[in-house]
């Protein structure tokens, strides 16, 4: 037995030993990702699209004269491990980290890359008060909660003339929660009734108490505003078209997935409204060409919108190399918050707000027979 | 020649000051958070075993102790002005109150065997399979109860930001603290006590043991290192949300404790730091064949290989020859065992 564990350790250390340190003369950016686990269908393309930017940049020459290399650092959906891949990012010379598409993993990382006055990136975390609470090194790829709970809710108010809207929320995630507590917000601004707010949690498989109550709603509903992730977004679809409901559902990002079309089925998948990224169906020159070379990298479209949002966090991050003219932390840091009209996939992106989440646009894309369409491009006020 | 224990123990704890001290000079910040996690699973471990291993009681609430622990600590050492920012529903004495580390940690370990104490009452009349899902339910409830009482515990998203006071030192103070109280609890009446209901209950109930006491009793030391555990780990990681302390972790701790030997301390100590340690290994391996989650299948080989190879673990219930208590050396040589 002692002889056997002997061996095991023998090998893993030779094989950690053995293979090659890495490339050397290269800027080394971190691409924090979880890459297993419950959350790898959202981080893993998030991770191609940043690979096949470094890739893209690279054969146009790279940046400062030198290549950029970015690596994966799997944090397997698992805070701990955050953390110390984190550490060990920094450890191993990463001049900025890069990642994730939710705020429990981005708030459990970023804080060993502000320490080293390195910036971070996130490439899909929406909150809009991550910049606030880790300071001046954390920017934002993605547009903020507040902007797409806006955007869908203007929407429905002026496009759609709901009157009486019912809120589904998803209580056990902090994005869903969010989402649902801005929609509310700018409802009551805008002066569209909530006749009252239901409740689920992720994982849940059935909804026939929330579609009865739904059903029973008084005054009748005009809309159904249901804050989900993608798991969820497919299922209370279905759920609802089979009951007989036909009224508008609505919702932001956490529908932006095939899930919804797949699982319900085009005819049921109808009378869908949601806010997200500007990337979807889009036909601006940025997105083909992004649609084009993620075909030939990876031989598949791009499985959602999470990787063109990693694939911008890392031109968005070489483009201020090259303004600030170096890789130094503080300098990288200062170009980036002077970045202006960044041409990326996911809309243009300018930090000119003091709460430094961008000023991008956000598409307003409906779901009729199965077939995505953008209706709208709503804009900020700022 | 037979060294006598006491330079034995003495020496252990020199080499063990030495390294940490060596640790906290020279090692790169990534190494010394890996070696943080290395002492708090250890903690985890060995306070496992003292509930499981010793006493026979298959618990797998662990990591609901470390959420209270974590989030009592936690909310003590946040900063009053965060804390009225952030747990709008904290009763006027608390929101004010701001408490250094040492304070705040026990404070987290005490209200962890509080806790103990609440769900021992009910659960520990339980035996075997029906205590460990009893102790899932109890850890799926305080999940629960930490997403939703948002005014106190800001719900999901949890708290970030907190100061990170955790270092090796802090945890190295633990780590004694907790492998010497298994130490002496192991060798001592209470010790045997506790072993005795593992082995046989009914002849514990028949010379006259109150079986529900010492189970309780057991809980609640467990409890009261898990609380600590989730303290450090908090303020390691300086997150902390209701999702950090799954049914996950709890499988991961009863590996560490089946690795080792479950009833022995050197055998956990040694469990925890393998197991946490080849998670690490493999990282790099990972990184540069792209290959992620390698290191899950193999630590998954290794533990299949142990569990096929060698089912008592690394140590099965004992300790290294040469550190038992003398009147422990008898028996080995009663059981026929090499004099070593």
């Amino acid at each position: 037995m002692r002889m056997i564990t002997r061996c095991l350790v023998a090998l893993a250390l030779f094989l950690v030993l053995a293979v090659p340190a890495g490339a050397e003369e290269t800027i080394k950016l971190a691409g924090m990702f979880n890459l297993t686990g419950g959350m790898s269908s959202i981080d893993a393309p998030a991770l191609n699209g940043a690979k096949l930017a470094a890739k893209l940049i690279n054969e146009q020459g790279g940046v400062l004269g030198k290549k950029l290399e970015v690596i994966g650092y799997d944090t397997k959906t698992d805070q701990k491990a955050c953390a110390t891949a984190a550490q060990k990012a920094v450890s191993d010379g990463a001049v900025a980290g890069l990642g994730y598409g939710d705020t429990t993993f981005v708030n459990a990382a970023a804080p060993a890359f502000i320490n080293a006055n390195l910036p971070f990136v996130t490439s899909g975390a929406t909150h809009p008060e991550l910049p606030k609470w880790h300071g001046e090194y954390f920017f934002m790829v993605p547009f903020g909660d507040d902007d797409q709970s806006f955007a869908i809710a203007d929407y429905a108010a002026n496009q759609l003339g709901v009157k009486n809207v019912v809120v589904w929320t998803d209580n056990s995630m902090d994005f869903t929660k969010a989402l649902s507590k801005f929609f509310k917000q700018r409802i009551e601004e805008l002066g569209v009734n909530m006749i009252y707010e239901d409740f689920f949690m992720m994982g849940d498989k059935n909804f026939s108490a929330q579609i009865a109550r739904l059903k029973n709603a008084n005054p009748e509903a005009d809309a159904v505003f249901i804050a989900s992730i993608p798991n969820e977004a497919g299922l209370t679809t279905k759920q609802i078209r089979e009951s007989g409901l036909d009224l508008p559902i609505i919702s932001a990002d956490g529908f932006d997935t095939e899930l919804l079309v797949t699982v319900p089925g085009k005819k049921l998948a109808n009378d869908i409204y949601f806010s997200s990224h500007t990337y979807r169906e889009d036909t601006r020159p940025e997105v083909l060409n992004f649609i084009e070379e993620y075909n030939k990298e990876y031989g598949r479209d791009p499985e959602n919108a999470f990787a063109p949002l990693g694939f911008d966090a890392v031109g968005l991050l070489a483009d201020a190399m090259e303004r600030a003219g170096s890789t130094d932390g503080p300098k990288l840091r200062d170009a980036l918050a002077a970045t202006r009209g960044y041409e990326a996939v996911t809309g243009e992106i300018s930090y000119t707000r003091p709460s430094r989440v961008p000023v991008k646009a956000v598409s307003i894309i409906s779901v009729k027979n199965g077939e995505y369409k953008v209706e709208q491009i709503w804009m900020p006020e700022i | 020649m037979r060294l006598p224990r006491s330079f034995l123990f003495t020496l252990l704890l020199g080499v063990g000051l030495l390294l940490v001290w060596f640790m906290e000079a020279r090692m790169s910040s990534y190494f010394l958070m890996v070696a943080g996690f290395v002492g708090i699973n250890i903690i985890l471990a060995v306070s496992l075993n003292i509930t499981n291993g010793f006493t026979g009681l298959f618990s797998l609430g662990h990591p609901a102790f470390m959420a209270v622990g974590g989030y009592v600590t936690a909310i003590l050492t946040f900063p009053a002005m965060r804390k009225a920012m952030f747990l709008p529903d904290l009763p006027a004495w608390l929101a004010g109150l701001e408490l250094p580390f040492l304070p705040a940690l026990l404070f987290g370990g005490a209200m962890a065997v509080i806790v103990a104490l609440f769900v021992g009452v009910p659960v520990l009349r339980l035996k075997g399979h029906y205590l460990a899902v009893a102790t899932i339910g109890f850890l799926i409830i305080v999940q629960v109860l930490l997403k939703n009482m948002e005014g106190w515990t800001r719900g999901p998203l949890g708290l970030s930001g907190l100061p990170a006071i955790t270092n090796l030192w802090w945890i190295a103070l633990f780590v004694l603290t907790c492998i010497v109280t298994a130490w002496r609890i192991k060798f001592s009446s209470f010790g045997r006590r506790l072993q005795a209901v593992r082995e046989n209950e009914m002849a514990a109930k028949c010379i006259g043991m109150n079986l529900f006491l010492t189970r309780i009793q057991a809980l609640c030391v467990g409890a009261f290192f898990a609380g600590v555990a989730g303290g450090l780990w908090a303020h390691l990681i300086t997150v902390i949300t209701p999702n950090s302390f799954s049914l996950v972790m709890a499988f991961t701790i009863v590996v560490m404790v089946v690795v080792g030997g479950s009833g022995s301390i050197t055998g956990s100590v040694l469990g925890a730091t393998v197991v946490t340690l080849l998670t690490e290994v493999f990282r790099p391996m990972e990184e540069q064949l792209g290959l992620y989650g390698m290191s899950e299948v193999l630590m998954s080989l290794v533990l299949l290989l142990i569990l096929i190879l060698r089912p008592r673990g690394l140590f099965g219930t004992d300790e290294p020859i040469f550190l038992l208590p003398d009147e422990y050396r008898g028996t080995w040589k009663a059981k026929g065992m090499k004099k070593k």
